[in-house]
């Protein structure tokens, strides 16, 4: 763990900042759209414990577009 | 004025359309009926130029692209979820070739008129049955066309829906020419100057609705006894082709016997008291039957 | 040209109000980033987590900006370039064969109009999204491995656009011509699968267009392919035939339409 402490997190913030942004974007689109294709919480776990593949998916996917 | 002469559609070895010739006049409301599978879908297709007919041809006087001139309301309108009804609107206005600078203006026009002021500002996805069938009224007479097309325009739709929107469509009538598809007879007989059956892909019976009761209605009587049971002992009595429904007896008069008068005669023969006796009009649902049967 | 503009407008909004001009180009970013970074902290992640024997040393080779851009390109081919095609193909065949095109074609509009409205949102979507992964692998490139000439980046971004317009076009005319099911199977064979069909047995040929992006690659380590520009004349060729299947195939298959 020692080794991870030494690491530069500074280089690494942007990185988890762009993929939170990603995560609150689709779990914001996810509340406010009408309806999905698949029950909504299920979305919901997969956006959160999905990591980057998770919002791309439901982007896809999961929006119901008509 | 309309003119559709032999229009024909097949699909490989099936005849969808065969044949199909009639004339819409200026500002007058026809109606498209038959049963399903007979062809009326795929002949609105054709009128709109969605689909090209096999052969046979549309013409609008004096008008060259009929697309321009044409106003359609398919049966189950679908509308982009992530447009506003207003901006639908007013792009299918813009598509029409409503100019850009009056295209929001007329848009506005017409959601007014179909009742949806309050709503032209919501995304569609939210909009239910009878507000997307408004909406789809609206989006067809934006640009003013001289025919407007409209397929089972009330079928989908609760009594109360269907209601607003025959209203719409007779006030349109003044404006406009309108075919409408349906097998709802009841909304036929209501508004229309124009009968067309269609039956098989081929056009079986047309005219105006007194021309075609004329031709098929054999005249009826009902007779309405006092009680079931006179009902029930004059129609075994009297050796006429005679049905009973409650205390009523109905006869029909096949090629004019008997006459009014020989169904008088036995009337007074007859005990029973009578209450009433009328001429019964057929509805278009009965000479619908007639025709679907020939 | 109004017509264009009418749809274009609506095709715009369609992809704005569904968030891909958000999240697509954020998907790139993290793709662009990713390699970069988990090439420079390599040794940290190996010696925390692998476990690895006593007295073992690992020699990383040493990485050049040229090799970390290739592999950010490599990733933008193959995840950026599903996602791009799955987001896309079905643009066309879902408004026919759910009849909210109906409401539209029934209306004296070009198909020409038509088929560039949408090839031109969907390439400004994935023009938008390759630039902003660029621009984030560049910056971290830039950071941790050494400069890249300003010139040779923008060659390489500007050979990546074309590669983009291609791809739209492609896809789009998949799905002009088939319905989207079959759209979608056939642009993902054709461009991500094509790639990796190219990068096993391609030596034997020079001129592909699955060999743009790598070319592109190139101009950074100072030049490039002696084939670039018969491969970008080429590129441009089929891109051309594309458009023309597209809009001829768009107008063909009005017909079918759901009504």
């Amino acid at each position: 763990m020692e080794e991870l402490a030494n690491i530069n997190w500074g280089l690494i913030a942007p990185l988890i900042v762009v993929q939170a942004i990603l995560m609150i974007v689709a779990l914001t689109d996810l509340v406010r759209i009408h309806a999905t294709n698949g029950p909504k919480w299920v979305w919901a776990l997969v956006i959160i414990f999905a990591n980057l593949v998770g919002p791309v998916i439901y982007f896809i996917v999961g929006r119901k577009s008509s | 004025m309309i003119t559709v002469s032999n229009l024909t559609k097949t699909f490989g070895a099936q005849t969808v359309v065969s044949n199909v010739s009639f004339t819409l006049e200026t500002n007058t409301a026809t109606a498209l009926i038959g049963p399903n599978g007979a062809g009326k879908t795929t002949t609105l297709s054709m009128l709109t130029g969605l689909l090209a007919p096999t052969s046979g041809s549309i013409e609008i006087a004096g008008v060259k692209d009929i697309r321009r001139e044409i106003g359609f309301l398919p049966q189950y309108p679908q509308f982009y979820p992530w447009l506003t009804a207003l901006e639908f609107t007013e792009m299918a206005a813009k598509l029409s070739g409503v100019p850009a600078s009056a295209a929001k203006k007329e848009a506005e026009r017409v959601l007014t008129f179909v009742g949806l002021e309050e709503a032209m500002k919501k995304k569609t996805v939210t909009f239910s049955g009878g507000m997307k069938q408004r909406l789809g009224m609206a989006q067809a007479i934006v640009h003013k066309p001289k025919l407007l097309l409209l397929d089972e325009p009330v079928s989908a739709l609760d009594p109360v829906g269907r209601r607003e929107i025959m209203n719409l469509l007779k006030e349109l009538q003044q404006q406009t020419t309108i075919l409408y598809s349906t097998h709802i007879l009841n909304d036929a007989e209501e508004m229309t100057d124009q009968l067309l059956f269609l039956r098989k892909g081929e056009l079986v019976e047309s005219g105006s609705l007194t021309e075609v009761r004329t031709k098929f209605e054999s005249p009826r009587y009902r007779i309405e006894f006092a009680t079931q049971e006179d009902a029930l002992q004059f129609a075994s009595q009297s050796q006429l082709s005679a049905t009973v429904t409650g205390s009523s007896v109905y006869v029909e008069i096949i090629e004019e016997r008997p006459t009014m008068q020989q169904l008088l005669e036995r009337l007074v023969a007859s005990k029973f008291a009578v209450t009433k006796v009328e001429r019964v009009t057929a509805s278009l649902e009965e000479i619908f039957m007639k025709v679907a049967g020939q | 040209m109004n017509t264009f503009l009418t749809l274009f407008t609506k095709e715009f909004r369609e992809a704005w109000r569904s968030l891909k001009f958000v999240w697509m180009p954020l998907l790139f970013i993290v793709l662009g980033i990713m390699d970069p970074l988990t090439n420079y902290f390599m040794e940290d992640i190996l010696g925390a987590v692998g476990n690895l024997p006593e007295g073992f040393m690992l020699t990383m080779p040493e990485l050049h900006p040229i090799d970390v851009l290739s592999a950010s390109t490599s990733q933008f081919q193959s995840i950026g370039l599903v996602v791009l095609v799955a987001t896309i193909a079905s643009a066309i065949s879902r408004e026919r064969q759910n009849g909210m095109a109906t409401l539209l074609y029934v209306r004296p509009i070009s198909f020409t109009a038509l088929f560039m409205s949408k090839w031109a949102v969907a390439s400004l979507l994935g023009i938008v999204s390759g630039v902003a992964g660029y621009a984030g692998s560049l910056y971290y490139t830039t950071l941790l491995y050494g400069s890249v000439e300003y010139g040779a980046f923008m060659k390489m971004l500007g050979t990546y656009c074309i590669w983009i317009l291609f791809v739209t076009a492609v896809t789009l005319a998949c799905s002009a011509m088939f319905n989207t099911a079959i759209s979608m199977t056939l642009a993902i064979l054709l461009l991500p699968f094509g790639l990796m069909i190219d990068s096993i047995i391609g030596s034997f040929w020079s001129l592909s267009p699955w060999k743009l992006s790598a070319y592109g690659v190139q101009f950074i380590s100072g030049g490039t392919s002696e084939y670039y520009t018969a491969t970008v004349a080429l590129t441009l060729a089929l891109m051309i035939s594309a458009v023309l299947l597209g809009i001829l195939f768009s107008k063909r298959n009005a017909a079918t339409a759901k009504i």
